[in-house]
């Protein structure tokens, strides 16, 4: 498949994920073909079971296609080692989940640090990275505490932080808002549409909330694993 | 930072930690009593057998050990007592008369062990006067004085003052026959020894075989029994005498050293089935540990850290928990031991290791004590830590991030 390096990020060609149900096998992706290009804001959507976390799994190295090949900013997930895939991911993807997934024992410093310490950066700059990004988030004054004393929508904005930290080619955020009030929702989506202008990062979402919908640049839908429609505004 | 998650963790999940480490220390605590009081028995043990009857090191005339005879001998004992004597690490030495004979008191007869002590070197070297349980210990100059043991007495239905015959064959040919009172009833600690001996005083021993200041044996006590190779060796140096043998306890009493190597290897069992018993304990807390926290692995996964990261993650975990709990188990460890070393451990029926008999087990604290319990806890939880470790690391993200 020929591929633009400089401009699609990611390419998907024939993905199909059959997972194992009790014996039962169950398509949750058949042959999506898909190229994203650098600085996209899109959503993909779909009713629930469609495939968009599958999907986001894929296209992340989280999880390995039954079949077809994912290239991520050139290169073929498939083809890399346990160890390259990890440190692939550290440099190139951010991600931001929908129960957050942060980690425990680590404060909300900590937590935004991790990334940066894992690839090495020197610790004076992993200090003012972190402390500029917990202000354009706006968690200056909790970098202290744990992610057990924050509210779901503080906890959102340090994966967000997290993600975003150690400036990676793209963001992947699955159902963002989904454990979040509409205003909170609407602060994060805000912030993460003015940081893909800003930065320029390409941001995909998996998301069933209409005011990511309405925000999201290009929407796709999926359906039985099947991209049903593929709109750009 | 995966150290810092480690010993967060390790905090976190107080009860687990407090579950696993208590394995640990129920584990290293009692394999640490186990040998505490095994190795204090066996000390004591080798104490009493070599400090009160064999000695350290024995000196004989080449061949007298595999094959005693009255007349290989040693004629020149007080020349090579003094070369041994010069061995800073030698206590004392005592020289010693060996023959068999027939012991007769009244019309009661039975074949009797003959033994010939300098009584002020035997009680230094000894305490041969601590044995005599009733009545004395012999005077120190000949006096035809007998201490028999108390079952040949029994044998014999001698009581003190009794007379006792001796009739044996001399180192010159001729019939060796005399009469002694018995002074003294003597308890060695092992019945068998105590139903066929008979102690002379050295020079009326030397007259009733004609040895003629001859002896069969030089006894040597040392300063540290745990030196005793090394020392058996300088003294072989020192004499350097073809004829003599210098034998260490542990080849004159083969079978005795035998029989306590075999009780060792029985220890050696029982540790193993303490410290497998502590392998599944923390086999089973640390795997569930693992197993709670596979989103939290997934996650770390997801985000860019390696698999040999999580790895040394839950590596790290288990060894933080297991040095914190040898640290704790040498602590009881060493004050149980310690409170065995004095007020000991006293069996109901006696117990026999290496065919000696004591009622009372007392400890040791020594280093063996903490060091292998310390390897063995430290070996057993790393190898059942690698499994949950290799677990965490093989983890596939996105599946792991599904569980809860």
């Amino acid at each position: 498949m020929e591929q633009n390096q400089n401009t699609d990020v990611i390419v998907t060609e024939s993905v199909t994920k059959v997972y194992d149900a009790d014996g039962i096998p169950v398509n949750a992706l058949n042959g999506i073909d898909l190229t994203i290009q650098s600085g996209e804001f899109t959503a993909i959507v779909g009713p629930s079971g469609s495939g968009k976390t599958t999907f986001l799994n894929i296209i992340s190295g989280l999880d390995a296609p039954t079949e077809g090949k994912v290239w991520l900013s050139g290169k073929v997930l498939s083809e890399m080692g346990g160890n390259e895939l990890s440190d692939f991911r550290r440099d190139n993807i951010g991600f931001i989940f929908q129960a957050y997934n942060l980690i425990p024992v680590l404060t909300v410093e900590e937590n935004v640090e991790y990334i940066m310490l894992l690839a090495g950066v020197p610790k004076s700059e992993r200090h003012d990275r972190v402390v500029a990004m917990l202000e354009s988030v706006g968690l200056k004054d909790v970098e202290d505490r744990l992610p057990t004393q924050l509210s779901g929508g503080q906890q959102q904005r340090v994966a967000i932080a997290r993600a975003m930290v150690s400036e990676p080619t793209i963001i992947l955020a699955d159902e963002p808002t989904a454990n979040l009030d509409s205003k909170t929702g609407s602060d994060l989506l805000e912030m993460m549409s003015r940081l893909n202008t800003e930065t320029g990062m390409t941001f995909i979402f998996s998301t069933h909330d209409p005011m990511v919908m309405e925000s999201a640049k290009r929407l796709i839908t999926l359906r039985d694993g099947q991209i049903d429609t593929d709109e750009t505004k | 930072m995966i150290l810092k998650i480690a010993f967060r963790n390790i905090f976190r999940q107080k009860r687990r930690t407090i579950l696993t480490a208590l394995a640990m220390i129920v584990g290293f605590t009692l394999s640490s009593i186990v040998i505490g009081l095994s190795d204090g028995a066996y000390s004591n043990v080798i104490k009493m057998f070599t400090g009160n009857r064999i000695g350290h090191i024995q000196v004989h005339q080449e061949g007298y050990h595999d094959k005693p005879s009255i007349y290989k001998t040693i004629s020149n004992y007080e020349s090579i007592g003094g070369t041994i004597q010069g061995n800073t690490d030698v206590e004392t030495w005592t020289p010693r008369v060996y023959a068999g004979g027939l012991g007769s008191v009244g019309e009661k007869s039975t074949a009797v062990r003959i033994i010939g002590v300098d009584v002020a070197r035997e009680i230094k070297a000894t305490q041969f006067n601590k044995k005599v349980v009733q009545g004395n210990a012999l005077t120190e100059t000949a006096s035809r004085e007998a201490v028999i043991g108390q079952g040949l007495a029994k044998t014999l239905a001698a009581t003190l003052g009794s007379k006792i015959v001796i009739f044996s064959q001399a180192a010159d040919g001729s019939i060796a026959n005399d009469e002694y009172t018995i002074v003294g009833l003597a308890e060695s600690g092992d019945d068998i020894t105590d139903k066929i001996t008979c102690y002379l005083h050295i020079e009326d021993a030397q007259e009733l075989f004609v040895l003629e200041g001859r002896i069969h044996e030089i006894v040597v006590i040392i300063s540290n029994i745990n030196k005793v190779g090394k020392i058996t060796e300088a003294i072989k140096g020192s004499l350097n005498d073809s004829n003599l043998e210098i034998l260490p306890w542990q080849v004159v009493a083969k079978s005795f050293y035998d029989a306590m190597q075999a009780d060792k290897q029985g220890d050696a069992v029982a540790r193993l089935i303490i410290m497998f018993i502590v392998a599944i304990g923390v086999l089973n807390t640390v795997l569930m540990s693992v197993l709670e926290r596979t989103r939290e692995y997934g996650v770390l996964k997801a985000v860019g850290t390696k698999p040999i990261q999580i790895f040394w993650l839950v590596i790290c975990e288990v060894v933080i928990i297991t040095i914190g709990s040898i640290c704790i188990g040498a602590l009881l460890g060493i004050l149980i031991n310690y409170l065995f070393s004095i007020y000991g451990l006293t069996y109901a029926e006696g117990l026999t290791m290496g065919g000696v008999e004591f009622g009372t087990m007392y400890a040791e604290v020594n280093a063996r004590s903490l060091m292998i319990p310390g390897i063995t806890v430290m070996l057993s939880a790393t190898l059942v830590g690698l499994f949950p470790a290799i677990k965490a690391a093989r983890i596939m993200p996105a599946k792991a991030m599904r569980t809860h």
